[in-house]
């Protein structure tokens, strides 16, 4: 139930979804992987919503080039690991949730572990070898991944549903090369707050959600576009269980 | 026949957002999208490795639908095609 704080708090979202739909955001864990850029966004909307238990991973200590689009590091925190200061911000912002803030690299030998029992994933990195963990562990414990991308004024977006819907690589079959992108932090806004919309909507159990859709957004023209994706029956992530097994 | 090129991301930037381009008969995907990249070298080369051949990440789309790269060089574009050329956005 809800402490009188709590109903306060939530008091103009619940005019929305009632008591059953704070109750469902408050039951449930997301697993958030990076708190850059997009991470910031993601974590902050989802902590003032009120999503349960936040797990948030990153690596990185907070550096001076960052702080143009990370919006949860403040010019203060310089120096500091990200965990540590994305703890501190998101419990600063709203105490009544539980932040589980975790210091390491994504891998393929503890990516299942990190994400445990979350509901979802986040994808909130800047490179597709950590997207295709996060893919391939979304795939494996039947949870959506929340994928999201951002270059310039550029951005995209895409909800995936395992089993349902295309996956990260059925859309995406080979990576871009490693760049270091630029980046405007309104950019990193727009679609880390499409993400988090997207996760909402998936605990609430309403709308519908960027499935087999990819979300294209161009800031200077102030277009969004979307293309349909559809799952890849070869897919050697998602596609039959004969076709898995030829990648294994 | 007239046939519409769509770019995004790094590649609007390079080549522009939506191309009428005019095609002759038999013309292939790979063609035509090298016939309308041609006019900025670095455009070209974002799309394109040294053999010709579209880079492995380039994501082609014919009406919302998904084309392998592969079989745009057999693939023949037809009158009112809207084409769709985009890389993967990388940055988190």
């Amino acid at each position: 139930m809800f402490s009188e704080r709590e109903r306060e708090r939530y008091k103009r979202q619940m005019m929305l979804f009632g008591d059953e739909g704070q109750q469902l955001l408050k039951k449930a864990h997301i697993f958030v992987a990076g708190v850059g850029g997009l991470g910031s966004p993601v974590s902050l909307y989802l902590a003032v919503a009120g999503v349960g238990t936040l797990t948030v991973v990153d690596r990185d200590e907070v550096d001076q080039s960052n702080l143009n689009r990370q919006i949860l590091h403040f010019n203060c925190d310089i120096g500091r690991k990200k965990t540590e200061s994305a703890e501190e911000k998101l419990h600063a912002i709203n105490p009544d949730i539980r932040i589980r803030a975790i210091d390491t690299t994504i891998e393929e030998e503890n990516v299942a572990d990190l994400v445990g029992d979350a509901d979802g994933i986040v994808d909130a990195m800047d490179n597709y070898l950590t997207r295709y963990l996060l893919n391939d562990v979304a795939i494996k414990k039947k949870i959506p991944l929340f994928h999201g991308a951002v270059c310039g004024f550029y951005g995209q977006a895409t909800t995936i549903i395992p089993e349902q819907t295309a996956c990260l690589a059925c859309i995406f079959q080979k990576a871009p090369p490693k760049e270091v992108f630029p980046v405007v932090g309104v950019t990193s806004g727009v679609i880390g707050t499409v993400q988090a919309t997207e996760v909402l909507k998936y605990l609430l159990k309403r709308g519908d959600l960027l499935t087999n859709r990819l979300f294209l957004w161009d800031g200077m023209q102030a277009r969004g576009e979307e293309i349909s994706m559809e799952r890849n029956p070869g897919c050697v992530v998602c596609g039959s269980w004969e076709t898995r097994g030829k990648r294994l | 026949m007239k046939v519409k090129v769509r770019f995004f991301a790094r590649f609007r930037e390079l080549l522009g957002t939506e191309i009428i381009a005019e095609a002759a008969d038999r013309t292939t995907f790979s063609e035509l999208i090298k016939q309308v990249a041609q006019k900025n070298t670095e455009g070209y080369d974002a799309i394109f490795d040294e053999h010709g051949h579209f880079r492995e990440y380039v994501i082609l789309m014919r009406n919302a639908k998904r084309i392998d790269t592969a079989d745009a060089v057999r693939s023949i574009v037809a009158d009112g095609d809207d084409i769709a050329v985009f890389p993967p956005v990388a940055g988190g």
